[in-house]
């Protein structure tokens, strides 16, 4: 096809004689008569008109029987067989299928700067070469020293020590420890504390008796104790109060903890010590996120970012506002603060050493590096320590700690001009897999020239899945691609579902991620089971409210539905809510999602903005019935004609994602065609049909893929070359769609050496 | 007690990115109108050795014994004020209640915490003088102060109690008292240092994005041009803000002073010295000065004593050792006080109308008035200074009247008439006369 056609009028002119003599006008001509009026002469839009520009991924018979049903769109009629077919094959080429856009504007790799979420692993990690690692994070509660305490001596009576999965005392358990005073003791719980996610917490103890907690103690200045995070040391009165405090952690990863209970000379004795996670309740704070291993203080600014820029559907690090440097500027500080005042245990020295300063300077010049994600030459190290006053390290070092995270070498991870060797590779290496700086044995493999090869980049990549925060980053992605953003905070109508309180949104969340936890990291991570999978994880809250067997203990069971009822993350009772009205279920929004985020079509915005009013229905129609009668019209099925059949496929689902037989008393109707990329029908006859065609498609799996190649990189795919997700997608398919797998494939194609940018 | 996170702890320290230079130490460049007044509290503990500390008759004609030697140049600046009780009753063992119902004048309320007698207590029920007056001056103008008040310390250990606490905002609020030098320094100047390096740090990234600008594609340089307008503008903003300089500088404590016991005697100096400097420049007109704790064990090495204090001061009169070591501890207080005399004297008033300590008052006082009776009657309080307009040089004998009526007494010359403090009981026949 002549996709490089140039359209100016004495062409036009040309092509419309060429048309003439054949009788049938070409596709070029057809376009300009009757499209591009509306669409521009290119496909670009037309203000006013069709602001958006003509793109998508309809094959090409999908695009003709498309334009013939449906375009122009006041006079369907007018383009019809033929000259639907025509127009088609040349917009197809000429700018609306992926390749032609390829084709016309590669993308490129595209300067960014450290995202918000990157920028706090970071400091985190860069701070951790220095603090130590974390014990192995096992899980399942706090060591407890239980005492009998007598006046001033807290410790009189050692008593037992054990392990605690909770921070509970109440009568079942004061009564489990032999010989206790229960009006005069105290307990010491120790170990840490994993933050599942990054943002605001809230920790509280309810006690009438003395409670303090110490989380991420950072000491003002060493040799000082630490600074507890609450210190209700001290009573008032017997009657319970709760003393509360909020913390900000950064997601992924162990804190050490420290929480201490005195009773003395008092009536009674309980505590009940809870945290409120973001977007979460007040709970007890569950076993999982306990352990009595070991953790290092991790550096943690408090400092606001603005959000990053997410315009491309995914947060990349483009936005460079006064707001986002004014926070670089005050978490450098911050940090800075943090390094000079804990100088010595970063160092490994001591006051008075006689090789502290080397210690010191030695310190400086490895966190540079680190921060940079290179080493110095000579130059540049003698410059970074020009200024180094051996009379008071600790302002040198706060200085340089501030100059270090102000600079664009931090700042920009892949900085123009850089180097296309091992170093490049494992930043990039670090930066997809773990939002952060490479570890110890990846900075080796750089520096040791291991990192050269496909294999030797691979076998990193996978080796750095194992590490929890490869998880944490993959837990993001599904957040995003479950479009589960705000989701803790829905509410739905207490008169039809009077239990759907915060309490059950909590447990739907926690069962999701085990959900998500058993298929990616358990099992095969195989793509389709989380779509097909039967399983769910449920709470005695959730048994409770969606009608299924009851189940044991207070956590949550792993059971299996009929498969009819039940297919992976799409049916999961979390989504399907999420994806509902306050009243009703919302088959656009399910649509929308599954067309959008699960199949990977693409949808313009809706020509009108149509508010979906329930009470402007005859009651007695069903949901279905209601959206077939908003979206009738041709201007709207040019969409909805896709979106109705996939969500009405999940009618069965209420708008708390309880299964239902019946909407508005009669029979629910999940059946429906969908019609595909290549212009076929598909017969759906409701959720399982829907999962089962999802993963047939080879588009479906693309999607993710090129979703979680974004996530993960935060550039677009086809930077690194036009075959990217071609030979992706291939490997991914031949791997039986494992998605660790895929993960780390999308880690190393990101790092592979990458021809430089052209200098000007 | 709700701290909203460590964010909210750095901010009420004063460590924040509030502290920042943009946003702004702005000084006055004139001084407000006078006249200042001004007063700091100290406290240190364990009671003092009585027959080494009162003069031997009231009146004015007195001498000072031993423990207030060290204040003889000051002799006239210097009011006595014995018979003086803190009244206060209520849960808690003396210790306790002598610390936590000094500055409150008010009881503990019942909690969990257990001394070596009596019953167990919590924290105060009441709001702290220091903060009433402190409250008071901001509330107007003409008094109103960039920071309010100072609550310092010298050796206080990092444990919240009854015993470590005397400054409260209100009930159940104890306030932490700073008890490091480079702290207080950047509470108070932190923006002004930081601007300084902020300088220089923006220099180096300018010079970087520069030249990342000319290695980058032309497609990527707008965003580097974007970084390097904000660089301009961070740089401007230091500039405009650009203050009057501060009439008295501060340089900033030694950063490698050591927070421990030995290095009590350099800790108290720099508390001193910026607290003079405070003064100085009208950072605060209330504060207060609080050395180790009550039941403190400091341990004087520098002047021969190893021993604990507290453990010292149980000891009887007759153990003539303890006795001797028990003053030298006090004398050397004194010897703290008459060094904060000395800075004031040394500094003029901003309007040139005397010294600063020409209108500050030192009021030094101890939470007993005997250590080993755990008397809390004749409490030894020492008013030092012009701050108050009372008379000094001169030694009073009040007969066991309770304390409230002395904080009434400052209070109305500091032209806060309050007719109660604290335990209402406690202020019946109104403020002390002292003027």
């Amino acid at each position: 096809m002549p996709v490089t056609i140039r359209m100016n009028p004495s062409v036009l002119i040309v092509v419309l004689l060429a048309g003439g003599l054949n009788a049938a006008p070409d596709g070029a001509a057809l376009f300009q008569t009757q499209c591009a009026a509306c669409h521009g002469s290119r496909g670009e839009g037309v203000a006013g008109k069709v602001d958006e520009p003509l793109q998508g991924k309809r094959s090409l018979a999908g695009l003709a029987k498309y334009i013939d049903r449906f375009m122009p769109e006041d006079h369907p009629e007018k383009c019809q067989g033929d000259d639907a077919n025509r127009v088609a094959e040349w917009i197809f080429g000429a700018f609306y299928s992926p390749a032609a856009r390829a084709n016309a504007q590669a993308p490129r790799l595209q300067l960014s700067h450290l995202t918000n979420e990157q920028y706090r692993q970071t400091v985190a990690d860069l701070f951790g070469l220095f603090t130590g690692r974390p014990g192995e994070f096992t899980g399942g509660g706090l060591e407890a020293r239980y005492f009998n305490a007598e006046k001033m001596e807290q410790r009189k009576e050692h008593l037992v020590d054990r392990i605690d999965s909770q921070i509970v005392l109440d009568p079942a358990v004061l009564a489990g420890v032999p010989k206790l005073k229960p009006g005069s003791f105290s307990v010491t719980w120790t170990g840490s504390l994993f933050a599942p996610e990054t943002g605001d917490y809230g920790f509280r103890g309810i006690t009438e008796n003395g409670v303090k907690l110490f989380l991420n103690p950072l000491p003002w200045r060493e040799g000082r104790e630490e600074v507890p995070v609450i210190d209700g040391w001290v009573s008032r009165g017997d009657q319970p109060r709760i003393e509360e405090a909020r913390l900000f952690l950064t997601g992924g990863r162990p804190y050490p903890v420290r929480v201490q209970f005195l009773a003395y000379g008092q009536k009674s004795a309980s505590l009940r010590f809870e945290w409120k996670p973001p977007g979460g309740v007040w709970e007890l704070v569950p076993a999982t996120y306990l352990s009595k291993s070991w953790a290092p203080a991790v550096a943690v600014p408090t400092t606001g970012f603005p959000p990053d820029d997410a315009s491309q559907g995914y947060e990349r690090g483009i936005a460079v506002s006064n707001e986002w440097f004014d926070a670089v500027v005050r978490a450098s500080v911050e940090l800075a603060d943090f390094a000079s005042q804990n100088l010595d245990s970063l160092a490994g020295t001591k006051p008075g050493a006689p090789d502290r300063d080397e210690k010191i300077r030695t310190c400086c010049v490895r966190f540079a590096e680190r921060a940079f994600r290179r080493p110095l030459a000579e130059p540049q190290r003698s410059a970074l320590l020009k200024d180094f006053d051996p009379e008071n390290p600790e302002t040198t070092v706060r200085e340089l700690v501030m100059r270090v995270l102000c600079s664009p070498r931090f700042l920009y991870p892949l900085p123009p001009g850089a180097p296309t060797d091992g170093f490049a590779t494992a930043a990039s290496l670090a930066l997809s897999l773990w939002d952060s700086v490479p570890d110890e044995p990846l900075w080796q493999a750089a520096a040791k020239d291991r990192l050269t090869t496909a294999e030797q980049i691979g076998e990193q990549a996978r080796r750095m899945l194992a590490n929890p925060r490869a998880r944490h980053k993959l837990n993001g992605f599904f957040r995003h691609w479950l479009a589960l953003g705000g989701a803790e905070r829905m509410a739905k109508d207490p008169k039809t579902f009077p239990s759907f309180d915060e309490h059950l949104i909590a447990d739907l969340a926690v069962s999701l991620g085990l959900f998500l936890d058993e298929v990616v990291w358990n099992g095969n991570a195989d793509y389709r089971d989380l779509l097909l999978a039967d399983f769910l994880h449920v709470s005695p809250r959730m048994a409770a409210f969606y009608g299924l067997p009851p189940v044991a203990g207070e956590g949550f069971t792993k059971v299996s539905l009929p498969t009819a009822q039940r297919a992976g993350v799409l049916t999961h009772p979390y989504l399907m809510a999420s994806l509902a009205y306050y009243k009703s279920s919302s088959p656009i929004h399910r649509g929308v999602f599954v067309t959008r985020n699960v199949l990977g079509r693409t949808l313009k915005p809706p020509p009108m903005a149509i508010e979906f009013m329930d009470d402007r229905f005859d009651p007695s129609l069903t949901m279905r019935e209601k959206v077939t009668q908003l979206t009738s019209k041709p201007a709207c099925m040019s969409c909805h004609e896709l979106i109705n059949p996939l969500g009405f496929s999940l009618e069965n689902f209420d708008a708390a994602g309880r299964w239902r037989d019946r909407d508005a008393g009669k029979p629910v109707d999940p059946t429906g065609s969908y019609p595909t990329t290549q212009g076929e029908s598909l017969a759906l006859r409701g959720p399982r049909d829907l999962a089962t065609q999802a993963i047939a498609s080879p588009e479906a799996s693309r999607s993710f893929l090129i979703q979680l190649f974004q996530h993960t990189v935060k550039q677009a795919p086809q930077a690194y070359g036009p075959d990217t997700v071609d030979q992706l997608h291939a490997s991914f398919t031949t791997d039986q769609y494992h998605i660790r797998n895929l993960l780390a494939r999308i880690a190393a194609t990101a790092a592979a050496p990458q021809p430089n940018p052209a200098t000007p | 007690m709700i701290h909203s996170s460590r964010r909210q702890l750095l901010r009420t320290l004063g460590l924040s990115a509030a502290a920042l230079p943009f946003t702004g130490i702005l000084r006055a460049a004139d001084p407000p109108p006078a006249p200042r007044r001004r007063i700091v509290f100290v406290f240190s503990p364990n009671g003092t050795v009585p027959d080494e500390f009162w003069p031997d008759s009231p009146g004015p004609d007195f001498t000072f014994k031993r423990i207030l030697s060290p204040l003889t140049e000051f002799r006239d600046r210097t009011l006595l004020l014995r018979g003086i009780s803190n009244k206060v009753r209520g849960d808690g063992d003396g210790h306790m209640r002598g610390m936590g119902c000094m500055l409150t004048g008010i009881e503990l309320l019942p909690g969990n915490i257990q001394g070596g007698s009596d019953t167990p207590a919590g924290w105060a029920s009441g709001i702290s003088f220091d903060q009433e007056l402190k409250n008071h001056l901001q509330s107007n103008p003409a008094t109103r102060t960039r920071v309010g008040s100072l609550s310092l310390g010298v050796a206080v250990p990092n444990r919240a109690d009854p015993w470590t606490r005397w400054s409260y905002s209100g009930a159940n609020q104890p306030i932490t008292p700073l008890d490091d030098p480079s702290r207080v320094f950047q509470t108070l100047y932190g923006g002004i240092k930081d601007k300084k390096t902020l300088g220089s740090v923006l220099d180096g990234v300018a010079a970087e994005l520069r030249d990342f600008a000319a290695k980058a594609p032309p497609a990527d340089r707008e965003l580097l041009e974007r970084h390097l307008t904000h660089v301009r503008e961070l740089e401007r903003k230091l500039q405009q803000t650009d203050a009057a300089p501060m009439r008295h500088p501060v340089p900033p404590p030694d950063p490698r002073l050591e927070l421990v016991n030995d290095r009590i005697p350099e800790i108290s100096r720099a508390q001193i010295e910026l607290l003079v400097g405070a003064f100085a420049n009208d950072d605060t007109r209330v504060a207060t000065i609080q050395y180790t704790h009550s039941v403190g064990q400091a341990r004087m090495t520098w002047l021969g004593i190893p021993d604990a204090h507290h453990s010292l001061s149980h000891d009887p009169d007759h153990a003539k050792e303890s006795h001797e070591k028990l003053v030298k501890i006090n004398q050397w207080f004194a010897g703290e006080i008459a060094h904060l005399a000395k800075r004031l004297a040394s500094i003029p008033e901003a309007d040139g109308q005397g010294t600063l300590l020409d209108h500050t008052t030192i009021l030094w006082t101890n939470e007993l008035g005997k250590g080993n009776s755990h008397s809390q009657d004749n409490l030894p309080f020492l008013l030092l200074g012009g701050g108050l307009g009372f008379k000094t040089g001169r030694v009073l004998d009040l007969g066991g009247i309770p304390h409230n009526r002395l904080w009434l007494a400052i209070a109305h010359a500091l032209g806060h008439p309050l007719t109660t403090f604290g335990k209402p009981e406690l202020c019946h026949d109104g403020p002390l006369p002292l003027a």
